[in-house]
């Protein structure tokens, strides 16, 4: 696995999650003095673009100083983002200097390939799709495709995060992590573009923020997947999935009825009923498994049943447990934020489904940041589901982290925790 | 002679002789017609009716597309034996179970040929537009036929999930509770057929729902509905279909044949013909000709899978796949022949209902020269393609009425 600490582009994470409340309400007009200082600098940025692509395409490797005034700026972009978007909270200065609580560390130039140099902006285009998708467009195109708000991950998380600070003094941890996820991505993605470094931004959500916290949630995903892909099922990957997709919606009306009368069980008992709690885990399980047979997270084609343990990429649902009646009663209304998030993260999966298409059909194998990407969108929305279906009462964790593995819950020897998205 | 005696004898043999009895006797039944025995089909020269340049080009036309065919037929038979062969080594692409599996290898061998005849349909496309027949772009079409192929998926699927599950249960008489099933599914699928064609709108042309409405009248069909399907955008070949029975039976016109190139009296003709097609319930009867063939055919797939572990286990599903295609097409010339049979059909009743024998001999003269078909084709490719009689037996069954109704 490609490990941040072997990233050209590193984005480090020191923030505490403290926020002052004053300073969130009036955050956007607090960072326009930094935008419009961003916006001179990109000025002077897109004319040294040119200039470092052009001696890099000839030298091979970018001048030092363009270099070091291009990583500046993308640097600078990092902390205005992370200001703006609620992931760090102290005002971001005017230089770019390292030691912002979300900050990026750069490499010195390296050698680069003349050839991506020559064609770096054909190249980026992938990088440019799923940069879209987490951070945001203002194209309606984009929206109308991949069935977004046109808002990417970090403009809803924001939104969101917005509120809760506002009202607690703090970030919500998953929030924060997605943000800083979609910033590192875009980070990634300009320092590649800007020709900084000929390294491809890898969308690992694993390796894209350091350390990430190990969960116990109620409903996790593992994935034991060798990225190997079969080109043939690749190439007819929709069709193939008809039986399944067709198959699901039945499942999905009988398992929204069986949904309804969880609700009433579960307010009325404080738990939800043993036999449908295995049954919508058994609907959760297979949607998950149909979902990541489509969005090419997994190989093998999927049974119909969502057996425990079928499938390379699994959803881990744990015993029911007792919820409160208060969440149970406005779970629709208490969902929307998570709903939101979702919506995103489908988009996620779309454009991960859509690249991952091309890069199997061609090598064989699905890049490891796209599955892992799909992962932790397709756990977001199985979480999601698992909470609106009254599975659990956790409400879904919003940004990526490791998951605890069962033993490691009771009382023993520590477990190593599970890569899981 | 003692021996053949007391092998007749065994109840197995009594029993496979009383089916083959019955299937002659159903086969007979679905056989009448309402043409005459006395009517005789005279002669004709196609040159009488036809240009020699219209009779040189049609013939070109087709002769490409037949022998295109059959290259497309030898390479789908390839393939698929090729697969029966290797196709279980992809069970290692599923985590399914053994049904799931075996859907996953019949969608792939239906995959696998739809890439290996990729060739074909382009160079089919390709010389339909050199002549003027289609307006369909490489890429439109590329894009519905792999649409199609998803259709096919979700059938074959369907098929197989019904086979496997009772083969599971059955084991090796499956067959005998799968054809009924399959041949129940086939009847629904008739019923509904109406309303799963796309760009279908209603017959608005006063005139036109007279002459139907008369025609029914004659033909002894009730209300049937009437609809105009839009084809213009692909092709420029005329056509008209009946489809559907009891409440969903539906005469279906392609806009094609109602955009000025026939006259009132020629649509008038074909409507007939398709109300002829209901009368006669021929979407009903195709039905039990398809139980004709899928009782022995699941059968023999049955008792040829027995070997890779019968139709329960996965393994079986790519040879039976090739059993079923080799079947459908050695049954291919059956079928031709039958359609053919109804067509006649359809046509004698068309001209009983209309009078019209000179609106008849227009109406496929022009079928033939908006299409391009061949009038008078040679008989090999009747026997493998030709599931209407040629324009030139329909023009033939025109002077035949004449002459049976003076």
């Amino acid at each position: 696995m490609d490990s941040m600490d072997e990233r050209p582009i590193r984005l480090t994470v020191s923030d505490d999650l403290k926020r002052g409340r004053l300073s969130v309400f009036f955050r956007l007009l607090l960072a326009l003095p930094f935008l419009i200082w961003l916006g001179i600098w990109a000025i002077g940025a897109f004319v040294v673009a040119i200039v470092n692509w052009a001696i890099t395409l000839v030298m091979g490797r970018p001048n030092q100083d363009l270099h070091g005034f291009l990583a500046r700026f993308v640097r600078y972009a990092t902390h205005v983002y992370a200001f703006l978007n609620l992931a760090a909270e102290p005002f971001p200065g005017i230089g770019g200097r390292p030691g912002y609580p979300i900050d990026l560390e750069i490499d010195p130039p390296q050698r680069q390939n003349r050839w991506t140099v020559a064609f770096r902006l054909v190249l980026a285009l992938p990088a440019a799709l799923l940069a879209t998708v987490l951070v945001g467009s203002t194209s309606s195109s984009y929206s109308s495709e991949f069935g977004g708000a046109g808002l990417g991950l970090l403009v809803v998380a924001a939104i969101l995060g917005w509120f809760y600070a506002v009202a607690r003094g703090r970030m919500p941890r998953g929030l924060r992590d997605a943000i800083a996820y979609a910033i590192s991505y875009a980070a990634q993605f300009w320092a590649y573009l800007l020709v900084l470094t000929d390294r491809y931004p890898s969308s690992d959500p694993l390796t894209a923020i350091g350390p990430l916290p190990t969960r116990a949630d109620p409903l996790s995903v593992e994935t034991d997947d060798d990225l190997r892909r079969s080109r043939l099922t690749v190439f007819f990957r929709l069709l193939l999935a008809i039986p399944h997709l067709v198959w699901l919606t039945l499942w999905g009306l009988v398992a929204l009825l069986a949904a309804v009368v969880n609700w009433i069980a579960t307010l009325v008992a404080g738990t939800s009923p043993e036999a449908l709690h295995r049954f919508l885990a058994a609907y959760l399980r297979y949607q998950l498994h149909v979902g990541a047979y489509v969005y090419l997270i997994g190989n093998p084609f999927p049974g119909f049943t969502g057996a425990v343990g079928s499938y390379p990429v699994e959803l881990r649902v744990a015993e029911r447990e007792r919820q409160n009646r208060w969440t149970v009663l406005f779970r629709l209304l208490l969902a929307l934020p998570a709903l939101a998030i979702a919506s995103v993260y489908v988009s996620l999966a779309y454009v991960v489904a859509f690249l991952g298409w091309f890069a199997s059909l061609f090598t064989g194998r699905m890049p490891l940041g796209l599955r892992n990407a799909g992962a932790l969108a397709l756990r977001y929305m199985a979480q999601t589901n698992g909470y609106l279906f009254f599975v659990t009462g956790a409400y879904p964790y919003s940004g990526p982290c490791l998951a605890t593995p069962p033993e490691a819950a009771a009382p023993g020897p520590a477990a190593a925790p599970l890569l899981s998205a | 002679m003692r021996r053949l005696a007391s092998r007749l004898a065994r109840p197995a043999t009594l029993a496979v002789l009383a089916a083959a009895a019955i299937w002659i006797w159903a086969a007979q039944a679905l056989w009448s017609s309402t043409v005459p025995a006395s009517a005789h089909l005279p002669h004709l020269e196609a040159s009488r009716f036809f240009s020699d340049s219209f009779l040189r080009r049609s013939a070109s036309y087709e002769r490409f597309l037949e022998i295109e065919g059959l290259l497309a037929l030898a390479t789908l038979l390839v393939v698929l034996a090729v697969y029966a062969q290797r196709g279980q080594r992809l069970m290692r692409e599923s985590a399914a179970g053994r049904i799931g599996t075996g859907m996953l290898l019949g969608m792939l061998g239906f995959a696998v040929v739809w890439l290996a005849e990729i060739p074909f349909g382009v160079a089919a496309v390709w010389w339909q537009r050199r002549h003027g027949i289609s307006h369909q772009g490489y890429v439109e079409w590329a894009i519905g036929s792999f649409l199609e192929l998803g259709s096919t998926f979700l059938f074959v699927s369907l098929a197989l999930a019904i086979a496997m599950g009772l083969a599971g249960v059955f084991r090796r008489w499956w067959w005998a509770v799968a054809a009924p099933l399959f041949v129940g599914l086939a009847l629904l699928f008739t019923y509904v057929s109406p309303y799963l064609i796309p760009s279908t709108k209603p017959l608005h042309d006063p005139h036109l729902v007279a002459h139907a409405r008369a025609l029914e009248r004659s033909e002894g069909v009730g209300e049937t509905r009437l609809r105009v399907q839009d084809v213009h955008r692909f092709t420029t070949a005329p056509n008209a279909e009946a489809t559907g029975f009891g409440a969903t039976r539906t005469v279906i016109l392609w806009d094609t044949l109602l955009d000025g190139r026939f006259s009132d009296a020629e649509i008038r003709v074909v409507l007939a013909h398709e109300i002829g097609h209901l009368a006669h319930d021929d979407a009903l009867r195709r039905v039990g000709w398809l139980a004709l063939f899928l009782i022995p055919a699941t059968a023999l797939i049955a008792l040829l899978t027995r070997r890779r572990g019968g139709m329960a286990r996965p393994e079986a599903v790519p040879l039976a796949l090739f059993l079923l295609i080799v079947l459908q097409l050695l049954a291919t010339p059956l079928f031709n022949l039958v359609s053919r049979h109804d067509e006649a059909a359809a046509d004698w009743s068309a001209l009983v209902a209309t009078r019209d024998p000179a609106a008849e001999r227009s109406a496929m003269r022009r079928l033939a020269t908006t299409s391009l078909s061949n009038p008078d084709p040679p008989g090999w490719t009747q026997l493998l393609y030709g599931t209407h009689p040629t324009a030139m037996q329909r023009i033939a069954m025109s002077y035949a009425w004449e002459e049976e109704s003076e």
